[in-house]
């Protein structure tokens, strides 16, 4: 053992089943980033960048998935900390200097071009502090102080993203939400805390809903909708998942594609690169092989396609559940459900949207919609739970 | 070490994952396989496109093939305002327009600013050329349409034949009116589907019925000849301050209409500013009181019955006659004069004569029926007018003698020019037609042909009839005016006081004059009347309508190179008299 990393030789004792389940999610990923940017003519150029760029972050989300099994996840403590504070150092220069596309300041410019997006990073650093803190302390978590720094840890990086990304800021909350659950928080306590989430999103759908049942005029209305702090597109996503039809050509749009390309898939679907949901630019060309990822997939490849990706994800939410009852210790229990609680919120948050269960939001799906950050953020937290595989203990 | 305790929380949390899992499993099988009839007719709601293409109409061109009127390839420049408003470029966008467009830029700024509107039109009917300039800007918010713009090359010329579509495309005038089914064509018809960018997918196309351009009308009229005609109606108007002017050119053998022109006109491709008057065509919609153009159908009816001949002798009571209580005068007195000068002095006492004494009522009134007055003729325009005459058993004593010499009767140019073509056609009545032929797809499917409408008198009464009116023109006939060097002309002319507006009686100011007439006189080739509406301060018809019938023959028969017997003997070309 050379410091935290160990013997290249504890690989093989990861466990394989979520090997290929990553793998496989990774390479669908990537002939579905190929298909969603299929067209023909000379925009098919642009397709062959973006599935190609995915390679390559597979690759680089490969190293950290390995760089995540080889390190002792035990030492993670140490560094927890400092990891956390860089990660808000990032997310405040994001605010002050970030790069904007597709009108959000997401993303940080780094040399040679590599896009950031600190969000993602911030997600990690929140689940080892709160797995770190958490196992340390132990029993003493039942008193309520201590949840109450813990959800300070989570509420500064929350609030920082909120600015821009209210997607991202809602994925906390099940992570936070899960690690305080399966690390022993007080059931009241975590009940308190729920009631307090859903007072807090009944009052934002009242806000935009109860003025104009109740008659009040538009500048009323107008007045208590900017009292949500929640910006205009938003908004209009919110109304639009409830009366898609009326907004039909707005933020309705989107939604009422999206259901049409998964309706449409039938059973078998209608073929690789055969989507004409997509292809044909119904689904907005910039998303689609990013959040809209899914739709393309459910088009394509139909009920059978869309099972198998259900499948796939559950496999690796199971293995990492499965993992966090192996693991040796507290902290590495938390860091595996932390992980899953993360990679389970972005895959239901991003299927639940596209079937039309939940408004339309910003947020990707694990390992296979288009983007850097994410996939490597990704695969080093899946790799964190080999890491706790390796380690913990195993009937042999 | 791990507090065993809480193993059950991790256990919940794995089953509450995985149960989620489940239910977005179930909510794919709905969608994908489930009842979604709705999502399917969203999706061809989208997808689906049904267009029809319009069609060209057919164009209409004169006998030679000319172009008279055809559909010209214009677009629409259109604009979607809540587009433009919600980019907050209503000024900017109204300027750009109204400077390419050439529109007062409040006009297109109004257009534009209305927010909740999706589609606005700025121009219609702008050419190709400057609708690319625009388009070449890129403005968000502005899109163009193909359309078609009816034009009218020649403009005023022939206006109230060929007539006019309106802005839809339907024809609403003249042979553009009759002719629209067979002219509009079948509108093609395109379904298929579209890209989320509105583009049509070429590889989906369900049905492409591709539109057929309608049929080409070709006219019996002819650009030139029409010329002559308006020419000549145009001075006339000038010279005599008349209130109108009307006038057809037909083939007497074929009943084939060369021209057929009338004053006011109006300028085809402005047919919306076109006042009513402009648009009447005069020749087959203006029932008028023919006056003496009459007296030559009255002498052919008693020639063909026998009742009279050329040389039979009237006595015309110095210029005042007292019939049925009431006194006709002549303008000019006569003693005893010959049919055959009656006809050519133009004498009412003689022609009243004949008409009420020699002729029972009932056989004058069947003469003048055969010879076509007071029905229609079809002659294929819309707006034919039938005239009226009393039916005979109504008919007051007085009424024969004053039916004789074209009062109490009314009548279209059409009729009277038919009535004489008759006389010059042997005694046979031909149906006048506009329409020589119809070409649809390169393929003639109607063809214009003559037609004979009746026989109102017999060929040697038509012969005898037409010598006499020959001498009309004549030294010391009534249409002096109407001679055109190099032929006989034979013809009649006619000068009727106008009936009062609404009040018995006539006009003392008011007259129409008139002339009809054909050449060469010996085997008449075409005919020609002219008619002439209140001319100011000279109201003979051989004083106004002859010079302009002379005009019109002239140049006529010369563009049609028409053979004068009567040129073979030099210095004789006012005749050989008899």
């Amino acid at each position: 053992m050379i410091g935290p990393f160990d013997d290249f030789r504890v690989l093989k004792k990861m466990n394989w089943l979520l090997n290929i389940a990553v793998g496989l999610l990774i390479i669908l990923g990537i002939m579905f980033i190929y298909s969603a940017c299929y067209i023909d003519g000379d925009q098919a150029a642009e397709g062959g960048i973006k599935h190609r760029k995915q390679m390559l972050w597979a690759m680089v989300g490969l190293v950290a998935y390995l760089t995540a099994a080889l390190y002792d996840y035990r030492w993670l403590g140490r560094i927890s900390w400092v990891f956390y504070a860089a990660c808000l150092v990032l997310l405040v220069s994001v605010l002050i200097g970030g790069e904007t596309i597709g009108g959000a300041r997401r993303w940080l410019k780094l040399p040679g071009g590599v896009l950031l997006q600190p969000s993602e990073l911030a997600k990690l650093a929140v689940i080892i502090v709160l797995s770190r803190e958490l196992s340390r302390l132990g029993s003493g978590l039942r008193r309520l102080r201590l949840v109450f720094l813990m959800l300070l840890v989570t509420a500064i990086p929350m609030a920082l993203i909120l600015v821009q990304d209210l997607g991202t800021t809602i994925v906390f909350v099940p992570i936070v939400f899960a690690i305080l659950f399966v690390g022993g928080a007080r059931i009241r306590v975590l009940l308190l805390l729920g009631g307090a989430v859903c007072i807090l999103v009944m009052l934002v759908l009242g806000a935009l809903f109860l003025p104009a049942k109740l008659g009040v005029d538009e500048e009323g209305q107008a007045r208590v909708t900017k009292a949500t702090f929640l910006k205009d597109y938003q908004r209009q996503r919110i109304e639009a998942f409830f009366d898609p039809e009326k907004y039909a050509r707005e933020a309705g749009y989107s939604y009422i594609q999206t259901r049409i390309a998964v309706g449409s898939g039938g059973v078998f679907g209608k073929g690789f690169t055969k989507g004409t949901q997509n292809i044909l630019g119904f689904l907005p060309r910039s998303v689609a092989p990013t959040d809209f990822l899914f739709s393309v997939i459910a088009e394509e490849t139909g009920f059978v396609g869309s099972v198998v990706l259900l499948l796939l994800f559950g496999t690796v939410i199971s293995c990492g559940m499965h993992v966090a009852a192996l693991a040796r210790e507290k902290m590495g229990r938390l860091l595996c459900v932390g992980v899953v609680a993360m990679f389970f919120s972005h895959a239901f948050i991003n299927v639940a949207m596209i079937v039309g269960l939940l408004p339309i939001t910003g947020l990707p799906l694990p390992l296979l919609s288009y983007g850097g950050s994410f996939m490597v953020c990704t695969m080093g937290a899946l790799g964190l739970i080999q890491s706790v595989y390796i380690r913990s203990h195993r009937p042999h | 070490m791990i507090d065993r305790e809480n193993g059950w929380r991790l256990l919940f949390t794995a089953t509450l994952l995985m149960l989620a899992m489940l239910g977005l499993g179930f909510r794919l099988a709905f969608l994908h396989v489930g009842p979604h009839e709705r999502t399917r007719e969203l999706y061809e709601e989208v997808t689906h496109i049904q267009r029809t293409i319009n069609a060209p109409r057919g164009n209409i061109v004169d006998a030679r093939g000319r172009l008279l009127a055809l559909d010209h390839p214009t677009v629409d420049v259109c604009v979607d305002p809540k587009v433009i408003c919600a980019r907050g470029q209503v000024l900017a966008v109204s300027e750009v327009l109204s400077r390419a467009l050439q529109l007062p830029r409040g006009v297109v700024q109004s257009r534009v600013d209305r927010p909740k509107r999706r589609f606005e039109y700025v121009k219609r009917f702008v050419s190709e050329e400057k609708a690319e300039e625009i388009r070449e800007l890129a403005l968000k918010g502005v899109f163009f349409r193909e359309s078609t713009v009816r034009q009218y090359p020649q403009e005023t010329l022939m206006c109230h034949v060929v007539g006019f579509s309106n802005l839809e495309g339907v024809g609403s005038a003249g042979i553009e009116l009759i002719m629209n089914k067979l002219l509009k064509g079948r509108p093609g018809l395109l379904e298929s589907e579209v890209d989320g960018r509105r583009n049509e997918l070429y590889s989906l196309r369900k049905v492409d019925i591709a539109p057929e351009q309608g049929a080409d009308i070709h006219l019996t009229l002819d650009q030139n000849i029409q010329y002559f005609t308006e020419k000549a109606l145009d001075e006339v108007m000038e010279e005599y301050n008349a209130k109108g002017a009307w006038a057809i050119v037909q083939r007497v053998k074929t009943g084939e209409i060369l021209a057929m022109a009338a004053r006011p006109g109006f300028d085809l491709n402005d047919f919306r500013n076109a006042v009513d008057p402009q648009k009447m065509n005069s020749p087959i919609g203006y029932n008028y009181e023919p006056g003496s153009t009459m007296k030559a159908m009255v002498i052919a009816a008693a020639i063909d019955m026998g009742i009279v001949t050329p040389e039979t002798m009237i006595d015309c009571e110095n210029g005042a006659w007292l019939h049925e209580g009431r006194i006709l005068h002549d303008s000019h007195p006569y003693g005893i004069l010959s049919v055959s000068d009656i006809l050519k002095k133009s004498s009412n006492i003689g022609i009243a004569k004949i008409a009420a004494l020699y002729m029972k009522p009932e056989v004058l009134d069947s003469y003048l029926r055969d010879f076509g007055i007071a029905r229609k003729h079809g002659a294929g325009l819309p707006g034919e007018e039938s005239g009226y005459l009393l039916p005979v058993s109504k008919w007051p004593k007085i009424k024969a003698s004053r039916v004789g010499i074209g009062q109490g009767v009314t009548v279209t140019a059409l009729q009277m020019m038919n009535a004489l073509c008759s006389i010059g056609n042997g005694g046979v009545l031909m149906k006048p037609y506009v329409v020589k032929k119809i070409v649809h797809n390169g393929e003639t499917i109607v063809e214009g042909k003559p037609e004979v409408a009746g026989r109102p008198i017999s060929a040697e009464a038509a012969d005898i009839t037409l010598k006499m009116l020959a001498r009309v023109t004549e030294k010391g006939g009534t249409g002096r005016r109407a001679c055109v060097r190099g032929y006989r002309v034979a013809g009649k002319t006619g000068t009727a006081q106008k009936t009062l507006k609404g009040r018995r009686g006539y006009s003392d100011t008011n007259y129409i004059g008139s002339f009809m007439g054909f050449l060469p006189a010996e085997d008449p080739e075409i005919a020609i009347i002219v008619v002439v509406d209140e001319p100011q301060p000279i109201h003979a018809g051989g004083r106004v309508a002859a010079p302009a019938f002379a005009e019109i023959a002239r140049q006529t028969a010369r563009y049609l190179d028409i053979p004068s017997p009567s040129y073979k003997f030099a210095g004789t070309q006012s005749g050989n008299g008899r």
